[in-house]
């Protein structure tokens, strides 16, 4: 069934793109300058930040969107030949690029072009000086690192390439840019290294970017949806990172990066369920920190979607399995509460995820305002009055926190999302319930694939060797060959890196 | 579609309800229970309840139901507590079960059976005998701790730690209980109402099941404990070892066992069953006024006489034992295993009585504490 | 989806597919079993057992290696001529149900037994259903990659029943052979019940990576670990409990970690339960898995998910005929143990020895 049904889309496609070149518009030039002006106005709808320079006493003209191009750059690139006196005329300026179709000239008037035409000319001149505004390199706000590089990606889609480059100067870096969005036609830019990613997943996802059919493209996440394999799936399927180091690593590893315009988050995909759980931190630290750090976070994994249901079950179903010595003081918490525990647990939730809502959006002296008002204030009255107990409160928070580790803010909400069926499974079957809920998510993940390469990998299918990147971080010179999920063309990734030491006993002895 | 009705299951779930929920807020905790003989075969069953309140905040005030009743089984018997008590009884997290001493000479499987029964039941519980009635135990106020079953617990945890009970739960006591010719002791909770407190006094002696009546005393029960092989966190012995000092308490000599082994040899002949026991013990010296502990000469007159006196005492607990025809060294299963063919000419029941035990404690001290 | 079409099972997910398929309901009443039929020497009967499936394995192997890119309903057809083979395939089917369903009923009889007593049957078993339902969904590669990946909760387990180690005494298993052999005997009936799942190594023969040796290697390898798992458990248990006691409990496994309390948690049972319910889960998938293949090959379908549920929908609405009903639950376990014997070792033999008249397979085109 899926054969035919790609078989069928394959053809829709090459139709459309056929559909499409016929329709390129073209529309050869005039003599008549006023033809031109007229045609070119007409096509903008007459807006008013379109501006007509009369040059020539009448017998020229140079067009530019006011907004889209910078004053200088005009007076650099096209006044301050003609006047230093190296060349005639504007049309002889060598930086410009000719045309004599009006449709090109409109189109790289919307890219910040200046378009130059001349009475009794056909020619058209365009003078590439779109003003770019830029903010700096800064590092991420939502992905912090304390040791490594603090630079991270910006909305310009050229600065961002031009940090990849800048980290991997290799001629096999191979960037394919696309227009996506018959509106907005936003930059779409796919990088890879080539001769090491897998060229099948490359045409994929080439394929699935050339099929996206919408006007408009905003952001990574929107194409994110289009193009992932199963958007279904409550796990995200793609990497997102503002950071170039972790682009820089995943393309080295075989993967594949995706830029848009207008943001500065890329995608990196294949992916798999670990990436999201591996931040450059850790290695950047010695690698039994990295380990133990690793560690932490995978276990805040199981206690993020699992803790509230585990704790709802035992206290609704099997309070058998609270020791003796604990069994008193957990009575005593919730003996008096007047909700059941599922209610608490879903309130608690609500309530902290109402409390972190509030205070994304808030400038940050007033968000950490409402994080005490919310966390502090609420949580202790809420336990005071007796509407939830104050293990509740533990549990939640604690969950909450470990929800926060995930370095991958994707992730972290999905995992918060989990928690939802988790309770309710819990709270009416109990462990039982619990474990079905478990098991339901790990044969989901186990099924769940990301361009054809498992996302649960290297667990399912099991790969020991590339363990030592999953759950724990041997030192960086063992981990020889890269990781097998990624489908890279070449696995090894290094020599012998530490042969130094080897000399160096040889010549002791 | 398979997302489709994944989510259809899970909903359907949510909306058809929890059998077997049973909130923890609503439930009272039998935490330590008495059972008793009543009038005409009727039983009494004592539970302690702890009812907490004030969770949140701070302290956690608790007060202690007692509650008792007649019934003929001990599940009629907890219906009747049942209907006296707010929320529902359970017993799922007790952790003492104290029989009383006149309950205990009848038949106790019948008594357990429930526990055993019950998937929810706590077989990690401690099994007592109290001398007197359990009710007496258990009503005991003047605990010192919150609880009286914290209380309880904390004895019997105590004695496992000090070698003098084997620290068995209900679930350990099960196996000797319905096994042919294996025996086993229960600790024995009394109360002294001269000192105010309740104690460990002693092993009683189980035979088959029902308790014989004989106990080996808290001061011999180290050594039994050490003769069947078992030891917990320590094992003190005190014993007198001169006579007419000039103050009484220079007689006496306490020693902890640092390591033991023991050794049982079974030759079951003909008409009769030879069993040797031989249990060499390496102890540190950790009370000895007498002091002058430098000689060798001295160490080894004490080790020798407390070889002597150890042997004796093995001797005297073997016979209280055989008295009691509680075969506690599961002498019988033994001969059953590796002697299957005299285990089928011997009577399983008698056949303890009549072993000839031959006895053997070797004492040696190995260290002497920080002084002489 | 499309670079995976074609994937082979690696052979160590086959390893872990023949073990998880064996290992599941029975491991909790093993013991009992064994032991109400050869008492202390159960674990002799269970060793027997063990040695005997593994011969039975070779068997099987020598078929399969007869025909490497056919799996078992194939070779069925091949061997007996079309319509017998699709006549025994459509018994096996009706086996497989059979083995299904009971492994469904018993599962939810233990779980209202030990956790959720008052939780009606079907919720439960279409709780099970449901989940091998999507399991079985997949692909046999997914399958293999669940199972390779939940083999990992073995290690607890047998650091669980481990743990209890501590407190057994061998006195328990003597005296050997006291009351002669027939028990021992009539216990490996007992024992070869536990080792039933090992036909899935026959059915997904063809679709393991690796050449025939390695195959059966693998086969061999993954026989002794069920075997010394069940062994350590069987061990362990009658050890634990006294030769009278373990005729009381009819699942001395749970009944074992019972007693015992962690610092953290008590009732181990109950966390043992839960583990326990993804090795049925897995059975239950193997089971479903092979009722479902045998379905497309009989009606000549390609991978359809909705045989499955179908296969899977009759797995539960049949069950639901017994529910908890003690009595019929045994007649019925009777009758699916019976032919156990007949389809794991009889059938198959059978076709071995027909197969040797025929001709090996000529090189197919199209199978």
């Amino acid at each position: 069934m899926g054969f035919f049904k790609d078989f069928l889309q394959k053809q829709q496609r090459t139709d459309r793109r056929i559909a499409d070149e016929s329709a390129e518009p073209q529309e050869p030039s005039t003599r008549s300058l006023s033809d031109n002006i007229n045609y070119i106005l007409t096509a903008f709808k007459r807006t008013e930040d379109l501006k007509v320079r009369i040059l020539k006493k009448g017998e020229a003209a140079l067009l530019y969107f006011e907004s889209l191009v910078d004053q200088e750059k005009v007076q650099l690139s096209i006044f301050n030949p003609v006047e230093i006196g190296k060349v005639d005329s504007i049309h002889a300026i060598p930086n410009a690029k000719e045309s004599t179709n009006l449709e090109e000239a409109i189109k790289s008037l919307l890219r910040g072009h200046a378009v130059y035409l001349e009475e009794g000319s056909r020619q058209i001149s365009l003078f590439n000086v779109t003003s770019v505004f830029n903010r700096s390199v800064e590092e991420p706000a939502n992905e912090k690192v304390v040791r490594g590089s603090h630079d991270g990606f910006v909305e310009n889609i050229m600065i961002n390439i031009n940090l990849l480059r800048k980290r991997i100067e290799h001629r096999d870096l191979k960037v394919k840019l696309y227009k996506v969005g018959k509106k907005t036609n936003t930059n779409v830019a796919i990088i890879y290294m080539e001769g090491l990613a897998d060229p099948e997943i490359v045409l994929n996802m080439q394929k699935r970017v050339e099929t996206i059919d919408s006007e408009m493209i905003q952001s990574p996440g929107y194409v994110e949806e289009f193009i992932e394999d199963s958007p279904w799936s409550p796990f995200p399927q793609m990497l997102n990172t503002e950071r170039p180091d972790r682009v820089v690593a995943n393309l080295m590893e075989g993967r594949i990066a995706l830029f848009t315009e207008g943001s500065p988050t890329c995608l990196v995909a294949p992916a798999t369920f670990f990436m999201f759980y591996q931040a450059p931190d850790d290695y950047n630290t010695r690698w039994y920190t990295g380990t133990f750090i690793r560690l932490i976070r995978l276990a805040s994994f199981i206690i993020a979607i699992g803790l509230p249901a585990f704790y709802i079950a035992v206290v609704s179903f099997h309070f058998e399995v609270i020791p003796d010595d604990l069994i008193t003081p957990v009575k005593a918490s919730i003996n008096e509460i007047a909700y059941p525990p599922v209610v608490e647990a879903l309130v608690m939730v609500v309530i902290i995820e109402l409390i972190r809502e509030a205070g994304i959006r808030l400038p940050s002296p007033v968000g950490q305002t409402i994080g005490i008002v919310g966390g502090l204030v609420i949580g202790d009255a809420v336990v005071r009055a007796g509407l939830i107990s104050n293990i509740m409160v533990i549990v939640i928070a604690l969950t909450a926190i470990a929800s926060f580790v995930v370095p991958s803010n994707e992730l972290s909400t999905s995992l918060r999302l989990l928690t939802f069926p988790l309770i309710c499974l819990s709270a009416t079957l109990g462990f039982v319930g619990l474990i079905f809920g478990f098991l339901l998510i790990t044969v989901h993940l186990t099924k769940l694939e990301s361009y054809g390469v498992p996302y649960f990998a290297p667990v399912a299918p099991l790969r020991l060797t590339d363990l030592k990147d999953t759950f724990v971080r041997f030192p960086i010179f063992m981990m020889k060959k890269r990781p097998k999920d990624a489908h890279p063309m070449d696995y090894k990734a290094m020599g012998e890196s530490r042969e130094w030491k080897k000399n160096e006993q040889s010549k002791k002895s | 579609m398979k997302k489709l009705w994944i989510i259809l299951i899970i909903s359907m779930l949510v909306l058809t309800g929890c059998w077997d929920q049973r909130q923890f807020k609503n439930v009272k905790l039998a935490l330590s229970i008495g059972l008793d003989e009543g009038e005409n075969g009727a039983l009494n069953e004592t539970v302690s309840i702890p009812t907490v309140r004030g969770g949140g905040e701070g302290n956690i005030e608790e007060r202690i139901e007692i509650l008792s009743s007649d019934a003929r089984t001990v599940l009629d018997a907890r219906n009747q507590i049942d209907r006296m008590i707010s929320h529902s009884f359970n017993p799922s997290k007790m952790e003492v079960l104290l029989v009383g001493e006149e309950l205990a000479h009848k038949d106790i499987y019948p008594l357990l059976d429930n526990f055993y029964r019950n998937p929810n039941s706590n077989l990690n519980t401690h099994l007592a005998i109290a001398e007197g009635t359990a009710r007496e135990v258990i009503e005991f106020k003047n605990t010192g701790e919150i609880r009286i079953s914290e209380y309880l617990k904390g004895i019997l945890e105590g004695a496992e730690a000090a070698s003098r009970t084997t620290g068995e739960n209900l679930q350990m006591i099960c196996a000797e209980l319905v096994e042919e010719g294996e025996d086993f002791t229960l600790p024995i909770i009394a109360r002294d109402d001269e000192e105010d407190t309740l104690k460990f006094n002693g092993l009683g002696l189980m035979d088959g099941k029902r308790y014989t009546g004989e106990k080996i005393s808290a001061e011999q029960a180290p050594l039994l404990m050490l003769m069947t092989g078992r030891k917990g966190r320590t094992a003190q012995l005190t014993k007198k070892v001169n006579e007419g000092q000039e103050e009484p308490i220079l007689d006496y000599i306490t020693v902890e066992v640092m390591k033991f082994k023991n050794d049982l040899k079974i030759n079951p002949g003909k008409n009769e069953v030879k069993v040797d026991l031989t249990l060499d013990l390496d102890v540190r010296v950790m009370e000895y006024p007498h002091d002058h502990l430098v000689s060798d000469k001295m160490i080894k007159d004490l080790n020798k006489k407390l070889t002597e006196i150890l042997t004796a005492e093995a001797e005297e607990i073997i016979s209280i034992t055989q008295e009691a025809n509680s075969d506690v060294f599961s002498i019988g299963r033994r001969i059953h295993a590796y002697h299957p063919k005299e285990w089928e000419s011997l009577d399983p029941k008698k056949m303890y009585q009549d072993i000839q035990f031959n006895p053997e404690v070797n004492v040696k001290i190995q260290q002497h504490g920080i002084v002489n | 989806m499309s670079s995976q079409k074609n994937l082979k099972l690696s052979r160590r997910q086959y390893f872990f597919l023949i073990i998880q398929s064996q290992i599941g309901v029975g491991i909790i009443a093993l013991p009992f079993d064994l032991h109400s039929a050869a008492k202390q020497d159960g674990w002799i009967s269970l060793l027997m057992a063990g040695m005997l499936i593994t011969v039975l394995m070779f068997f099987l192997w020598l078929l399969a290696k007869k025909y490497p890119d056919k799996d078992y309903f194939q070779i069925q057809e091949y061997v007996l001529s079309r319509w017998g083979g699709k006549a025994f395939s459509v018994l096996y089917i009706g086996y497989f149900a059979c083995v299904g369903i009971l492994i469904l009923l018993l599962y939810s009889r233990m779980i209202s037994l030990w956790v959720l007593p008052n939780t009606p049957y079907w919720i439960l078993s279409l709780m099970m259903v449901a989940i091998c339902i999507y399991i079985v969904c997949g692909d046999i590669i997914i399958m293999g990659r669940l199972y390779t990946m939940f083999s990992g909760f073995l290690i607890f387990m047998v650091g669980l029943i481990l743990y209890s180690g501590k407190d057994s005494k061998l006195i328990y298993l003597f005296p050997i052979a006291a009351d002669g052999w027939g028990g021992i005997f009539a216990g490996i009936d007992k024992g070869i019940i536990s080792f039933l799942g090992f036909i899935l190594a026959l059915v997904v023969y063809s679709v393991v990576d690796g050449n025939s040796k390695d195959k059966l290697k693998t086969i061999i390898y993954a026989q002794l670990t069920v075997l010394f798992f069940y062994l350590s458990i069987v061990f362990v248990t009658f050890t634990f409990f006294s030769t009278k006691e373990i005729a009381l409990v009819s699942e001395p496994v749970l009944y074992m970690l019972k007693s015992y309390q962690f610092p953290i948690v008590a009732r181990i049972d109950l966390f043992f339960i839960s583990m326990w319910m993804i090795f049925v889960t897995t059975s239950l998938s193997t089971y479903l898995y092979m009722a479902g293949l045998g379905t497309r090959r009989v009606l000549q379908k390609k991978n359809n998910p909705f045989i499955i549920l179908l296969v899977g929908a009759l797995f539960y609405l049949l069950s639901l005929f017994i529910g908890f009903d003690i009595a019929k639950l045994e007649k019925f376990s009777n009758f699916v143990v019976k032919g156990g014997y007949i389809f794991s070792m009889g059938l198959p033999l059978l076709i071995l020895f027909i197969s040797l008249f025929r001709k090996s397979p000529k090189k197919e085109n199209a199978v």
